[in-house]
């Protein structure tokens, strides 16, 4: 596990250095956290208590996508760029091993999405209560916070898989982004569900999004992690 | 060392390498020259662990391809066609990230030697994105060496280096043989294998010749004497008459005389040369450069005597 730490921390050490992952990062958490708070208290929701929960709801779905998102911009840099930097070869001639390897890249792109959507999830509610009151807070429900703290890696996770099959077979930084971009699809459904109102958000619904995320991710996982051959990643990502 | 029976490896219907068979002694800088595409890189791949053969066996370090390839990956240093560094990290944290996945004990111990002793201690906080061809390749070549590996694969080492940097690079290999490291080189200059070498193979997909440059160059063409001659008179040859010659010709007005032991032989040409009235001004070997020996094998040209 020692090399496992030492590429993560040299994922995270190039990450900083990348101005598009940086804004990836951080600028768009605190550019939905602004747009947010400023819906919140401007407009027909500034003296609509009513309005201001609706969009207070809609925001908190912004908290369900984030994670999914977050991700792409690094790992698609965590792997596109080796190839681009042509380190893949100098990597794999290190006795590091394929599952080092693998969850290196991976849990350097999950666990900063994860972290970062749960710090400006906080950030969102703090600033709200600040600005508009703790009566929005008493709406947040246990479903809700159950969806951000507990769905929220398995996006990640699923995120991250799904960038890893691509951009594994993509040939630059920018083809891998967009077709990763697919990976914002699981992310969506919850959304559908809850923005419906078809169907009561509950816990039971949110454990069902669990498993169907968790075998989604296994599914995916499964896939990225059989692709992430020394041998195939050597001769195949060209 | 080094032993592959047999090894092979094909992409598809391509088979980019054919029965390799190989014994590379420890302290030996073995050179393995090839044509682009002949595939060198899949050899130097399979010998450092990097791809499985698709069929035969190796043993590098003492260590046994496809059941040790952990082992064997701690114990080889690769230098790849390309430096391949991160380039938005320093020169010192490239070094270090490597000296950890090797996990060496004083990983920043090493990576302050090899940055000196490659003049990189002075850059070592640059980007390596903002460094020159030549100071990627000695940045390159200082991190295959930082974990001290026992063989050392360099795929065209002095590539990109100027003349100076070149020369130190080929000192450096030098001292590696002297410390006993064994070192496969693959390079196109091949003045430098000549120089470097205490073998070479000659490879293009399968290995087509493999010895001391000397003895291939002996192997390929005999040894020749030279015969420069005050007045040239072909005729002369023809009362030559002795039995060590298997071969003479005319090359530019010089005789060329193909013989077997010249520092015996040639006392007696001369004599001869001189009862038959010649006048013999220089006598020389004839030294066939390996880049010739290259091209003629390559072209399927084999010149023996």
């Amino acid at each position: 596990m020692y090399r496992l730490k030492v590429l993560l921390i040299k994922e995270w050490r190039e990450s900083l250095r990348n101005k598009m992952v940086l804004f990836g990062v951080i600028f768009l958490p605190l550019i939905l956290v602004g747009t947010s708070v400023f819906m919140l208290t401007t407009g027909i929701a500034e003296e609509d208590p009513i309005a201001q929960v609706v969009l207070f709801n809609t925001s908190l779905m912004y908290f369900m996508l984030l994670p999914a998102i977050i991700p792409l911009a690094i790992a698609v840099y965590s792997i596109v760029g080796e190839k681009e930097q042509t380190t893949l070869e100098p990597l794999l001639a290190t006795p590091i091993s394929d599952t080092e390897l693998f969850l290196g890249k991976a849990l350097a792109s999950v666990i900063p999405a994860v972290l970062v959507n749960w710090i400006s999830f906080g950030l969102f509610l703090g600033v709200t209560r600040l600005l508009v009151g703790g009566f929005l807070l008493q709406t947040l429900t246990l479903p809700w916070l159950a969806s951000i703290f507990g769905l929220t890696p398995l996006l990640a996770l699923f995120s991250v898989g799904v960038t890893m099959i691509v951009s594994s077979r993509a040939s630059d930084a920018r083809a891998a982004y967009q077709f990763s971009s697919l990976a914002i699809l699981p992310g969506l459904v919850p959304l559908i569900v809850y923005s419906s109102m078809k169907t009561i958000v509950d816990m039971r619904l949110i454990l069902l999004e669990a498993v169907l995320l968790a075998v989604a991710g296994a599914v995916v996982l499964y896939f990225a992690i059989k692709l992430f051959r020394r041998e195939q990643i050597l001769t195949r990502w060209k | 060392m080094i032993t592959a029976t047999g090894l092979t490896r094909k992409f598809g219907e391509l088979t980019a390498v054919d029965k390799l068979d190989l014994h590379i002694e420890r302290g030996e800088v073995f050179g393995f020259l090839g044509p682009n595409g002949a595939g060198k890189t899949t050899t130097i791949r399979m010998l450092s662990a990097l791809i499985a053969p698709t069929s035969g066996s190796a043993t590098i370090a003492e260590k046994t391809l496809g059941k040790d390839n952990r082992a064997i990956r701690q114990r080889v240093g690769v230098l790849t066609e390309t430096p391949g560094l991160y380039k938005r990290l320093s020169a010192w944290d490239n070094l270090l990230f490597f000296a950890r996945l090797y996990r060496i004990d004083r990983p920043e111990q090493q990576a302050e030697k090899y940055l000196k002793l490659f003049e990189l201690w002075d850059r070592r906080n640059g980007l390596t994105g903002t460094f020159s061809k030549g100071m990627r390749q000695k940045l390159a070549l200082a991190r295959a060496l930082l974990h001290e590996p026992e063989i050392l694969f360099l795929d065209e080492p002095t590539a990109g280096l100027d003349p100076e940097a070149a020369k130190m690079v080929r000192e450096l290999i030098e001292s590696l043989r002297s410390k006993e490291r064994t070192i496969f080189l693959c390079t196109h200059n091949l003045d430098e294998a000549d120089r470097l070498c205490d073998r070479i193979a000659l490879f293009k997909s399968r290995l087509l010749t493999v010895g001391d440059p000397q003895s291939l160059r002996e192997r390929m063409y005999g040894r020749r004497t030279v015969v420069h001659l005050a007045n040239p008179d072909p005729g002369i040859e023809g009362h030559l008459n002795l039995p060590f010659i298997t071969k003479t010709e005319w090359i530019d007005g010089r005789l060329l005389v193909s013989l077997s032991d010249p520092e015996t032989e040639n006392p007696i040409l001369v004599r001869k040369l001189v009862e038959l009235g010649a006048d013999v001004q220089f006598v020389s070997e004839l030294k066939v450069s390996l880049e010739d020996l290259y091209l003629d094998l390559m072209e399927g040209n084999h010149v023996s005597t």
